[in-house]
Parts: C-alpha cells; structure tokens; sequence
C-alpha cells in the first residue's frame, strides 16, 4: 500500500507522453477534465498570463453565451479580440512601461459602450459620441469606431472596464485586465523595477460575480425590469470560470467563451506571483491556503514608503481583501518548512532537495496511513503523501495529479461564493499545485 | 509657515456657505441644529420626473427656536470648527415626533445611554447617549472637548438604524491649523464627500406609522434606491465640483453616513490617502481606489497635473438612479482648473 515512494519511480511515470484522463459524473459530483501536457517545456521556462500582446488592439463589444460551473447557459456581454468570439472576461492585454497603447472600440450590443481604463493617466478618446464619462460607440452593429489612447507609464496589474451604463454592462461582463511589464523585464522577471516583485510565476486572479436574473431578462430584452439595486449574485468567478473550470486548461474547447483558466502552479522554493483584481462590484476576501501571501501592490503601485525603495511596506497576511476597482499584487512562496515531517518522505540519509527545510529532513509522517479498504480517494490523491511520489490506487480512482504535486484550495474566504448556484462545491475557488521539482510548468 | 487660505472649498448643491460658525469662543465652538421632517423630491427611474421621499434631516439656527441661517437638509450643515478651538457644543432642538441625540464617532464626550425594557422584558439601548425629546421646550446640549482634527460624521444616536437613514447625520472637520488638515498636512483646496444612501419604502413606513407595527418591523431588509454624495443623487445636470487648480493640493474628505460600504474609485489621477476616520496614517497610501466601510471617513489628497473633470464613480455600481438606465447615483466630476 501506499508510503514511501520515491521521486525515481515518480519520474518513470512522467516519460510517458500525452496523457488524458477524463472523469465526468452527475449530480452531487461535479465533472472534471484534465489533460496533462508532458514534455516539450524547457526546464526554465517560466509560465506566463495568457493575452494579446503589442500596442494596438481592436475590441469588439459582443454578447454570447458563458457555461457556470454547474453547466448552465449564462447570457453575457464581453469585449472579444477584434473579429473573434466574446470573450469573458475580455481579453488580456500585456504591454509594455512607456509604451503608447491605443485601443479601438466596435460596439455590436444593443446600447452604447465605452471603455475606461483606472490607473492610467491622460487617456484621450477620439470618435463616436461623447458619454458622461468617456467618448461611447453607439449601438450600430460596429459601425463607429471609437479610438483610446493612453501611455502605459508605470508597470504593473490594472484593468478595463465599459463606462456606459455600468451597473449593467459590469454586470453583464464587459470587463477585462491590462498587465504592463516594467522596463526591466524580461531580463529580470519582475512585475515592477524592483527585485522585491520579481517572480517565478505569474498568475492572473480577475474576480468577478453574476446575478442570473440580470442576465435572463438581458436575454429576453425586459430591459425595463432590470433594476440593478436588487443584486443578489449566485456565480461567482476567478477569470470567467467557476470552479472546477477554473482547474482546466486555458484555451478547453467546450468553454469557447471562458478562455483562460487559473491553475497556479510552482516547485518548492519558488516565488509566485498572484495578480488579484476587484473586477465586480463585491469585496472578495481571497485567501490562499498554504502560508501566508506578501502584498506588495496595490493599484499597480509597490507599497513605497515616500523615502524608501521597492515594497518597503509590504506586509505579510493569509487572506487579502479584494475591493472593488482595486487591484492587489502578492508574492507566495512555499517550502513545506515547518510541517514537521519530510515531505519528501526522505530516510535521514538521503540527499537534501533545493529549498528542502532541513530540520524536518529524514522525519516521518505523523500518522499510520489506513489501508486502502478505510480510505475514499477523489481524483487528486497520487497515491502517496509524499511530494512527487505515486502510489498504488484502486482502480478508477486518482489520475488528477500525475506528478504527485501538493493541492491548497485557493477562493473567496466569503464562503456563499464557493458555490454555482448554490450547489457546493464551485465559484470563487481554484487549487494551487506545489509540484515536485522538474515539473515542467509552463 | 503656510499663510494659504483655503481657495475653493465645495460642499455640494445647497447654497450654504461652509463657514457655519455661530458663537466661537477662544476655547470652543458652538452650534444650533434643529431636527424636522421634510420632503426631498428624487429623479424617477425615467429621469424626467421626481418622487418625493420623506426625510429627516437638521437645519442650522442662529439661536435656539430662533432664526434660520439655513434650511433643513439632508446632510445636514456642515460644521466646521475653527482650528485651535479645543471643545465643540451642539444645542438640540427636536421638531420630530420622536426622541433624538447627536452623537460624533471619534471625537470624546461622556456618554449617558436611555434604555427601555422591551416586550420580553429585557434592557435594550434606545439612545447611546441621552436624547432630546420631541418638541423640546428648551434646548439640550452635547459636548464634545479635546478635539481631534480631521474629518467626522456627526449622527443620530437613537435608533440609528432608523433614525440615521432617515437622514440625520451632516459632517464636521476641525482643522489643525489654518489650511493644515492634521498636523503637516497642508491643502489649497477641498473638496467634500458624503456618501448615503435612500431606501425610499422604508422612508414611507416610517413616515406613515407602519413602521415597526403594519409594516417592516426592522431595517434588515434594507433595499436602498438612490445613492447619494452630499445629498444629491448624480443627474446630467449635476455640475462639476471645483477641485482646485493643476499643482494644488486638494484635500478630498470622505465620509460614509450610508449603511453600505462604498467603493470611489477616481479615474485618471492617483490619490494619496493619508487618514482614515481622523487618524493620520504612518505612511499614505497611493491610490487609485478606495473603500469606504459604512461610518468610515477617509482623507485623500491630489495633486492634479493637468487641468480637466475628472469622474469619481462608485465601483459599487451604485451608479443609478432607482434601477434607471442613465448615470445616476454615486458620481462626481472633481473639475480642476488650469
């Protein structure tokens, strides 16, 4: 049964080449899939945010069609990449420190949209109508273009959103996020012109909600019976998906309108990067489990005192307040030091792993594992307790973590917002995976 | 030393002028708010006629029952107490039908709560401090010594669950010194914030009696309809608030007297908070965004770079009026001059 495999045998099961494993059930469980790309990563590759990258960029205001985690249909209004599907959230756009960006808007939705853009200073629109906030594109089907410019000035984690009748077009989904990379990357992989932001990974957390009768009368054009001052939201999502989507692969077919995922990842000893935004219009208390988080932005700016450098006053917490508009950057790092047994299941004598706490090397698990007839498994149990290892499973069970990784539930510490629809488990919710090292991650 | 006087001071639409100073003393400052019922007309969700909401809210009088230097409002005067005056007294007279108090989260006073045995017999709070009763013969007094600088709300504390949304609450600010906020914190120009909220069913229970009795029993389904900044929900004919002049320091006071919290969010420029319900912080905080917690104030200040209007919108979405489909409720456009 079970115990004390190695990282060798681990390792044998990861030559293999692609492999897929499906689990879909009904009713109380909830449908999984996942498929595990292996090699053709280089072993230093780090991973990045999916998005559009350059300085120009075409975004289209269009409705379609979002799945919840729970499989229903929701009606919903996004910014697509130019002649693309809708996307929800709308499409990501990585850019350059000191670049001028200019964004064009065609509006395909029955009222007019605009986009503004929080953080960014000197923004001039040009075309279309002038709004109360910002220059609109009319409901004509595309056929005014509405021309944003602004200069990226200063790098970090923002966002976009319409400026048009906001409590219903936010709601609707017309949302998207804007990362600037600082003049220093990538010859240093920072999100800011400091080491104190610099990274390993980098994940995107955009949190958004949904009330599905807003988005039912949308669908049926009872424009009239909308009233955004009852909202009562029952989807609650981390980059357009409720979990388990969230777990899958960026890009999963049967999601055409949900593109990205969010499925951090990383090895022992490394930083991580967690780029949180405020994307609705609830407060979403996120708490990654695991240890703490170091906050070291807010609103794309280090926490600077005004006579220090880099994130003099970053602060260490376990659960990080996501406002509404506001955008937060934390570092996560994890070694398992201090769990009290080797997670590596190590006899004494064996080789120390990079970052591997040494006081706990060589100390046993704490308990004696049952055996596998007083044990239930799930997808995400390799086999073994022990980081990069496998073990045997009864048939059927397991599959979800090939490399043996540690799985911490990362979500929404306001607890109604864990589910789809009221049905538990879902929502703001998604899973760290510390993998082994060697893990390939893209 | 700083000699700049205070250039542009906003505090919404009333016509009233912000110094509402009637006796000063050298140590204290001293105030007469008077309590009544009014009726506040709102846009309708069409936005081409009003619905009026009945309100409580406080007028300011030159002397007790005496004469009105400015006309009840929701909120109420703004009370801006001279820097230096160490004590601050409000006398109280109550035009409503029902006991009320004043009370200042923040600042120091003595408190003597009013209690009442309930239906089962138990003591419960009706006042945290003690109340003026209604149609009060002769004025009652509140007091407040060693005062603090920086930005308050000044509420009901009788049934404020109630009484408070019903509109009983206006700000107050007591400057360090003149022009300086807190102690080195100097501004040029100001700018004032009050946020709330109406939740015009509820008004009416009140209004008509079904309160408590018929009607709503509690404040707990709390729907409100209309968001408010200094009383007056965001329409296309609110005008821009001066917002002093590129290179200024703008001192932008917060105040939270709704029962949700609120989210400003200000585009196009960069705030640098620095206190938050009167406490200066050990560093401020740069900011595009901010929170604003029910019964929280918050200072921010700007330094504008370039002249032009820019929108202060709730990320809330608490961006209509009564579910209407124009821009309404928490916005502001802070106009800067060249």
């Amino acid at each position: 049964m079970g115990g004390n495999e190695n990282n060798q045998e681990a390792h044998g099961l990861l030559e293999y080449g692609i492999m897929r494993t499906h689990l879909h059930s009904r009713g109380t469980q909830f449908a999984v899939a996942v498929t595990a790309a292996l090699a053709l990563f280089a072993a230093d590759a780090y991973a990045v945010i999916d998005g559009l990258t350059g300085s120009t960029f075409t975004l289209s205001a269009n409705d379609g069609y979002v799945l919840g985690g729970d499989g229903l249909s929701i009606y919903t209004w996004g910014f697509a990449n130019d002649t693309g599907p809708m996307q929800y959230p709308g499409p990501t756009l990585i850019v350059n420190q000191g670049t001028v960006i200019t964004i064009f808007l065609k509006n395909y939705l029955p009222e007019p949209v605009s986009i503004v853009f929080p953080g960014q200073e000197g923004v001039t629109a040009t075309g279309g109508v002038a709004g109360q906030l910002t220059q609109e594109a009319p409901a004509d089907n595309g056929a005014t273009t509405v021309e944003y410019q602004f200069q990226a000035s200063e790098p970090g984690t923002y966002h976009y959103h319409s400026g048009t009748h906001m409590d219903l077009q936010l709601e609707m989904g017309l949302v998207g996020a804007i990362i600037v990379r600082p003049t220093e990357f990538p010859v240093d992989q920072w999100a800011y012109n400091h080491a104190d932001s610099a990274y390993d990974h980098e994940y995107l957390f955009l949190l958004t909600e949904m009330d599905y009768d807003v988005h039912l009368m949308a669908e049926f054009g009872l424009w009239d019976q909308i009233d955004t001052t009852t909202f009562h939201p029952v989807y609650w999502f981390i980059n357009g998906r409720n979990f388990p989507d969230t777990t899958l692969p960026s890009g999963t077919p049967w999601l055409p309108n949900q593109p990205y995922n969010c499925l951090p990842r990383m090895h022992p000893g490394e930083r991580l990067l967690l780029r949180i935004i405020g994307g609705g219009r609830d407060l979403h208390p996120f708490h990654p489990h695991g240890n703490n988080t170091t906050v070291i932005a807010k609103d794309a700016r280090l926490l600077q005192s005004p006579l220090g450098t880099g994130a003099d006053l970053a602060y260490s917490d376990y659960t990080i307040a996501s406002l509404p508009g506001q955008t937060v950057d934390a570092i996560f790092e994890w070694t398992g030091a201090q769990l009290g047994w080797d997670v590596y299941g190590h006899a004494p004598g064996d080789p120390m792993e990079p970052f591997e706490y040494a006081p706990d090397h060589g100390k046993p698990f704490p308990v004696i594992l049952p055996g596998q007839q007083e044990l239930t498994f799930g997808g995400v149990y390799s086999g073994s307790p022990f980081l990069g290892a496998a073990g045997d499973l009864p048939p059927g069970e397991g599959g979800l973590n090939v490399y043996g990784g540690f799985m911490y539930p990362w979500h929404s510490h306001a607890e109604n917002e864990i589910v789809n629809n009221d049905i538990f488990i879902g929502g703001m919710l998604s899973l760290l995976i510390i993998e082994p090292h060697g893990t390939p991650i893209p | 030393m700083n000699h700049k006087m205070l250039k542009t001071i906003s505090c919404g639409v009333l016509p009233l002028m912000t110094l509402a100073i009637v006796a000063s003393t050298a140590t204290g400052a001293e105030y007469y708010l008077r309590a009544e019922a009014f009726t506040k007309n709102l846009p309708d969700p069409s936005g081409v006629g009003t619905i009026p909401v009945p309100m409580w809210g406080f007028a300011l009088d030159d002397s007790f029952e005496g004469l009105e230097l400015q006309a009840v409002s929701v909120p109420g005067p703004r009370l801006t107490v001279p820097a230096g005056d160490t004590t601050l007294t409000i006398h109280l007279d109550n035009n409503l039908s029902v006991p009320i108090s004043i009370m200042i989260p923040g600042q120091i006073t003595t408190k003597t709560p009013v209690f009442f045995t309930d239906g089962q017999g138990r003591q419960r709070v009706h006042s945290f401090t003690h109340e003026t009763l209604a149609g009060n013969g002769t004025m009652v007094d509140y007091t407040w010594t060693g005062l603090e600088p920086g930005t308050y709300l000044y509420l009901s504390g009788t049934h404020p669950a109630v009484q408070v949304q019903m509109g009983l609450y206006g700000g107050v600010t007591i400057d360090a010194a003149a022009g300086e906020a807190y102690a080195g914190v100097t501004y040029d120009a100001e700018v004032m914030l009050l946020y709330s909220e109406i939740d015009p069913a509820l008004h009416a229970a009140v209004d008509d009696g079904s309160y408590g009795t018929t009607g709503p029993t509690s404040t707990v389904d709390y729907n409100p309809k209309y968001f408010l900044i200094n009383g007056e929900p965001y329409t296309s004919a609110t005008l821009p608030m001066s917002a002093g002049a590129v290179g200024n320091r703008v001192l932008l006071r917060f105040l939270n007297a709704g029962l949700q919290t609120h989210a400003p969010n200000l585009l196009g420029m960069y705030m640098s908070v620095i206190a938050e319900d009167g406490n200066v912080y050990n560093f401020p905080k740069g900011q595009y965004s901010l929170t604003l917690p029910a019964g929280q104030t918050k200072d921010a200040i700007v330094t504008p770079s370039a002249d032009g209007a820019y929108p202060l919108i709730d990320r809330r979405s608490d961006v209509t009026n009564a579910g209407g489909f124009s821009l309404g409720g928490m916005v502001r456009f802070l106009e800067v001059a060249p």
